[in-house]
């Protein structure tokens, strides 16, 4: 077999995440709640939850805590749910289609990843626009910063889902399968509530929990605006780099394993 | 090489084994340059699974197929970029419309954008759907969503075009229209046709076909000259008594063969015309009613599969096996007494 690098695989890719972003967005219900939720959960779980912990027995205000672990929430969940669209696809013969043309699996995997990736960081730009509204001060560059950590998070959890695409077959045992691990992750992030101050065998399973260190990311990103290093760090599991590194080790691994089983499925 | 060339699909001796289940046994044949080439037989005869290997979606477990002069398993690629196929079952995004579909195609395929607003023109008014390009697949009917799947596989400009069974499911009126699309775009291209299909009437518009059964090409040449393999024109008697009138057909007119099939008696001869009035006078069972016509590919299918089965077991006819046999449980004790066991199951 010759390897010459083929332009129009690139090609592919790019269609294939054009076609996510495309049914992403003609859905308009799905766009719709995809935003509105994770906004009502800011407005009322923030509210609400702010005058239990009232300012003066944190060192910090609670929306501010709340809001990284809500976006982390929303786009993994977005992300993951994008992914759906294999099993959805196989279910309705589409993916045949795709996997007949010239396209490598891999390049297939990728292109799908991508979008539902980017589903992820859309709905986080929109939310991130929410966020001055929560008396967070934003700027550009911050803005910016928690976009690539968006990225990075959603790509992660693109790639999840691929691998349980592999392995499911059907859309209602896939939705299902998607709150069982959702919920899990979610609660163990650190999400919300700090992690560090919970048992030691959360904080231990905490730590092979991949969005925790998109949270601790994501929070030093948006709490250092306002807080010192000391007040986040018993926010956060690692700091900064570590966090980020340890993410984006996640992400090259879990896309090698996702290529991996989606080659295998097919 | 111009004559390789000429013989755009060649496969030899191609077997295909799903565990202990040989979907293709052993079937070899030749499509020529330019010719609709049908696959005709009935479901589970091997005509998806040998489509399947020629477009490079499976692997045969032996045998070699070429396909426009590539090996099949050596360079899948190349043979994917000059192929357009068209499944059995629908294989459209709902979501997106019809013009979106073909540019997803089109990307996927590596057709360039230029190439791909000319093409796109073309292939539309071609499957006339170029009105409803801007709406939703969601939206089509059976047969418009067929036409676009063609359409689709024509935006590549294969050289060779695979439909598995294009008409299945779709109401007879639909399916003659989709018949007419297809031999239109023959017209109109430098293309050849690979296509299998259930109904023998729809075969017989293919320039030659492969009878495929159980596995096996049981016969291959043109609709005409398959059905002068049955030899003049065809009587169909129904008596009161078939068994005995048989009898007496093989007692009085040695020379036609008779064979029963359902209810009714089937009698090939020369003269169809001339032989009625002979006939109605020399059988003295009673006729209940009485047909006269030209072969068609429905007789050819019958002759051809029918010969097989006698074949086999030499005119004994396989014997059912009981589907709960309490012997067969006793069995599971027994040490397996292999020869005792494959007579009578043979």
């Amino acid at each position: 077999m010759i390897n010459k690098p083929n332009l129009n695989n690139l090609s592919g890719i790019y269609i294939l995440w054009y076609r996510e972003i495309l049914i992403y967005i003609r859905n308009h219900i799905k766009f719709f709640t995809s935003i509105f939720l994770p906004v009502l959960f800011l407005i009322f779980f923030g509210t609400g939850l702010k005058t239990v912990f009232p300012l003066i027995t944190l060192p910090y205000d609670f929306s501010e805590f709340f809001f990284p672990g809500i976006l982390a929430l929303s786009i993994t969940t977005m992300a993951l749910s994008s992914t759906m669209s294999i099993v959805w696809d196989r279910e309705f013969g589409f993916l045949k289609e795709i996997l007949v043309s010239p396209v490598p699996r891999s390049y297939i995997a990728l292109g799908k990843i991508l979008g539902a990736a980017t589903t992820g960081i859309i709905e986080g730009a929109l939310l991130l626009l929410v966020s001055p509204y929560l008396g967070i001060n934003f700027s550009f560059r911050l803005y910016f910063i928690c976009l690539g950590i968006i990225f990075l998070i959603a790509y992660g959890m693109a790639s999840l889902g691929i691998c349980l695409t592999a392995r499911i077959k059907r859309t209602e045992s896939f939705s299902f399968i998607l709150q069982l691990i959702i919920a899990p992750m979610v609660f163990l992030s650190g999400a919300f509530f700090p992690i560090n101050n919970s048992p030691l065998w959360m904080v231990n399973l905490s730590r092979y929990n991949p969005l925790t260190y998109g949270i601790n990311s994501l929070r030093w990103a948006i709490l250092s605006q306002t807080l010192s290093p000391e007040i986040i760090s018993q926010l956060t599991t690692n700091n900064f780099l570590t966090s980020l590194g340890i993410l984006i080790v996640f992400d090259i691994l879990i896309t090698l394993l996702s290529i991996q089983l989606f080659r295998k499925m097919c | 090489m111009p004559e390789e060339i000429q013989e755009i699909i060649q496969v030899e001796n191609l077997k295909k084994k799903y565990g202990p289940i040989k979907a293709v046994d052993g079937i070899s044949f030749i499509v020529k340059r330019g010719e609709i080439f049908g696959f005709l037989g009935p479901n589970g005869a091997g005509k998806t699974t040998t489509i399947n290997i020629l477009c490079t979606l499976n692997q045969p477990t032996s045998g070699v197929a070429y396909v426009d002069g590539y090996n099949v398993v050596s360079h899948p690629d190349e043979i994917r970029n000059s192929i357009g196929l068209v499944f059995q079952e629908i294989t459209l995004d709902d979501h997106l419309t019809a013009e979106e579909n073909l540019y997803l195609h089109a990307m996927l395929y590596g057709v360039s954008r230029k190439e791909f607003t000319q093409r796109k023109i073309e292939v539309l008014k071609l499957c006339e759907l170029w009105e409803w390009r801007k709406k939703r697949v969601h939206d089509f009917s059976g047969g418009m969503k067929r036409r676009l799947e063609i359409a689709r596989s024509l935006i590549t400009q294969p050289k060779i075009l695979f439909f598995d069974e294009p008409t299945v499911g779709l109401d007879p009126q639909t399916r003659k229209k989709i018949w007419d699309y297809i031999f239109n775009i023959r017209k109109k291209k430098d293309i050849t046709i690979f296509l299998t299909t259930q109904y023998l009437n729809e075969a017989e518009s293919c320039d030659r076909i492969a009878i495929i059964d159980r596995g096996q090409i049981i016969a291959l040449d043109t609709p005409d000259n398959l059905k002068k393999m049955i030899g003049g024109d065809i009587i169909t008697i129904k008596t009161e008594d078939n068994d005995s009138a048989e009898e007496e057909f093989k007692n009085k007119f040695p020379q036609y063969s008779i064979k029963k099939i359902g209810k009714e008696l089937k009698i090939e001869t020369d003269k169809g015309d001339e032989f009625l009035p002979i006939l109605v006078r020399g059988l003295k069972a009673k006729i209940i009613s009485m047909e006269l016509r030209r072969p068609t590919l429905d007789d050819v299918f019958l002759e051809v599969t029918g010969r097989q089965i006698r074949e086999n077991g030499n005119g004994i006819v396989e014997k059912e096996t009981p589907s709960f046999d309490l012997s067969n449980l006793f069995s599971l004790f027994t040490p397996p007494n292999n020869n005792h066991d494959k007579q009578t199951k043979s």
